[in-house]
């Protein structure tokens, strides 16, 4: 038998200049630097966008947490094109509605209640993190 | 539903019905049975406003005059504070967008209305409302000012 670590890909949306989009990115790296560093990857939409070779492969082979500021849902749909693993799909705007106090405001910079709402976000992802596998059992699979 | 009228303006397509009238703001009304008459926003008022998080309307019997509040809508972008184009009480409200807001971005002018005005004197302020076609013509203008076409 063969085992691998499995990591898990967390892509936020770009929704650059926009509070909800700001919220998505600082979840991001609230999961990957803080929380769950050693289990998580950060993916920049903007790399899949150009098809850059790792961040594709990233979403191709390990499962993936999508975050989106808004209801295009632009890194789900961008994670589905190129056959990736949704195992969370987190729309900000649902959170916020579980959270009426934490309204975000502010771009480049958050105010407090965004922050914490990025805060929010970023725990439920660590618990989905938390409920994938550490391991892929790769017995069979069709990995070279 | 009666037909439609449409306009693509740069990557945005707009609708209007044309089986209801309109405020230049975004607001439609269309008149029901009696003096009832059902209000929400338009295809353009909710696509300009982004997703809605919050619907907040005015409760059954609330007496409203004309320009009064009768719903404000929160999304990610603004807080918007609609007021009543006609004066008279509240008999509805939708109360599926408590729990469904985005209702009003997904079907603006079907399951997404917000409220249901009893007005038995509207016709009188009727000349400040629009017809369709007269209504995508501002809504026309207002979209490309916002976009920045001619």
């Amino acid at each position: 038998m063969t085992n691998r670590e499995q990591r898990v890909a967390i892509v936020p949306c770009s929704g650059i200049g926009k509070p909800f989009g700001t919220v998505s990115r600082e979840a991001a790296y609230e999961v990957c630097e803080v929380l769950r560093p050693d289990r998580t990857d950060l993916v920049a939409l903007s790399k899949l966008v150009l098809g850059e070779r790792d961040a594709c492969r990233r979403v191709a082979t390990q499962p993936a947490v999508t975050i989106d500021g808004c209801m295009l849902k632009c890194a789900a749909t961008l994670v589905r094109l190129h056959e990736g693993t949704i195992v969370n799909e987190v729309a900000v705007l649902d959170v916020y509605r579980r959270h009426k106090d934490l309204k975000p405001e502010g771009i480049a910079e958050l105010n407090e209640a965004g922050c914490e709402l990025a805060r929010v976000v970023a725990r439920e992802i660590a618990e989905v993190v938390d409920h994938v596998p550490r391991s892929e059992d790769l017995t069979g699979a069709d990995h070279a | 539903m009666a037909g439609w009228l449409e306009v693509t303006i740069d990557k945005f397509t707009f609708r209007v019905p044309s089986d209801r009238l309109f405020t230049p703001d975004g607001i439609w009304l269309q008149a029901e049975d009696g003096s009832r008459l059902r209000l929400g926003v338009t295809d353009y008022l909710q696509q300009h406003s982004g997703d809605i998080a919050f619907v907040s309307t005015r409760p059954p019997r609330t007496l409203l005059a004309r320009e009064e509040e009768f719903a404000a809508l929160e999304t990610i972008k603004v807080n918007l504070s609609l007021p009543s184009p006609v004066a008279g009480t509240v008999v509805e409200v939708n109360v599926a967008l408590e729990t469904a807001p985005e209702l009003v971005n997904q079907d603006p002018y079907g399951l997404g209305w917000l409220t249901v005005i009893d007005a038995a004197s509207w016709g009188a302020g009727r000349e400040s409302l629009l017809e369709p076609a007269a209504y995508l013509a501002v809504m026309r203008s207002q979209a490309e000012a916002e976009i920045g076409q001619p």
